[in-house]
């Protein structure tokens, strides 16, 4: 994910429509000065749940930057925008900031359907890195009773400790007795030679 | 329970890629210098935040209370971030770890205002001679610190800093 800063690369925020929400006047203005020095000039600005909610109804939103805040009111908003349904708004890109991340933190980020959390102090370095990278990597989005949003499995680590899978193409660990014989070489080189084909 | 994957179109990968825009060097050099406007501001602010800390101990209970734990944990968490920008690191490691105390009080059921106490005079140290002081020193604050609130941590916990 890292970006050389050297890289001449360009990118272009001033078209983009961004949400900013954080409890804290403070936390919102560096949110502020950090996105407007990335060329940002459509920014709308929340101090509550009340305002973001507004914002989304009244706008389309292009990235939705949200601190989490000491109560989790960041969590429950983005909780709600996923599922409310307003679309375009409901699919956008979200980066979570917090202060404080300890394990269950974290977990409730994932769960509430950010794409990504940034732990405080934020660089600019790292937000342009956070958004670069959601704008690229084209997720799938989930939508169940449990969950909606981006698919939270981007590491594919093998099925859970104790060995049982939940996804339904899941393996067992343990490979069985072949139930089968083997192939005969006619029948391997036959899959692997080109046929010509009559269109 | 059916389960719907999509991949929905979002407008950001594309505005991006239009042509004007910065380099990402001119654009991380200027949201640096935005930044650097506010460091008066965050200075005042941690200031402030030291000082409700202080008031919230001097009316301490005398034991375990979870709404006194939320309403310090509410205090301490926002400005996490703000010393950084004014340079004064040493700050946001501290109240990280008392972010770190209070939530293991909490979860735990347990109370420590000596814990607590530490906490808040090494906040107050650290916002009147950080610059001063040697990075050694600093860093020996800050580890005591982290001894403290990680002794209240569950064994299963990692450190979230």
């Amino acid at each position: 994910m890292g970006l050389d800063p050297r890289s001449r690369a360009r990118f272009n925020l001033e078209g983009a429509s961004v949400l900013l929400m954080d409890a804290s006047p403070l936390g919102l203005e560096i949110l502020v000065q950090v996105l407007s020095g990335f060329g940002a000039k459509n920014l709308h600005r929340a101090l509550s749940i009340d305002e973001a909610r507004d914002t989304i109804q009244r706008h389309i939103i292009d990235l939705a930057v949200v601190d989490a805040g000491p109560t989790g009111a960041g969590y429950e908003f983005i909780t709600w925008l996923r599922r409310s349904k307003i679309e375009p708004n409901c699919f956008t890109p979200i980066l979570v900031t917090a202060g404080h991340t300890p394990t269950h933190a974290v977990n409730q980020a994932r769960d509430c359907g950010a794409d990504f959390v940034m732990r405080k102090p934020l660089t600019p370095k790292a937000v342009l890195e956070r958004i670069i990278f959601i704008s690229r990597e084209g997720r799938k989005f989930v939508e169940c009773d449990a969950y909606v949003g981006p698919d939270r499995r981007i590491k594919n680590l093998g099925v859970p400790g104790d060995g049982q899978g939940r996804r339904r193409d899941d393996l067992p660990p343990d490979v069985g007795e072949a139930t089968q014989p083997n192939l005969e070489q006619d029948a391997i080189d036959g899959l692997l030679t080109t046929l010509k084909v009559k269109i | 329970m059916s389960v719907t994957f999509h991949t929905p179109k979002r407008r950001l990968t594309q505005l991006l890629k239009t042509p004007g825009g910065l380099p990402l060097a001119e654009a991380i050099e200027r949201a640096t210098k935005n930044l650097g406007t506010l460091a008066g501001a965050c200075v005042a602010e941690v200031g402030s935040v030291t000082e409700q800390a202080e008031a919230l101990m001097a009316r301490k209970p005398a034991s375990f209370d979870e709404a006194f734990l939320t309403e310090f944990y509410g205090v301490v968490n926002p400005p996490i971030g703000l010393s950084s920008i004014c340079g004064l690191d040493g700050i946001d490691v501290a109240l990280h770890s008392m972010c770190d105390l209070l939530d293991h009080l909490k979860t735990t059921e347990r109370w420590d205002v000596e814990a607590m106490q530490v906490h808040v005079q090494a906040l107050k140290l650290l916002l009147h001679t950080e610059s001063s002081q040697n990075a050694e020193q600093t860093d020996a604050v800050l580890s005591g610190l982290r001894k403290v609130s990680q002794r209240y941590a569950a064994p299963t916990d990692t450190p979230s800093a």
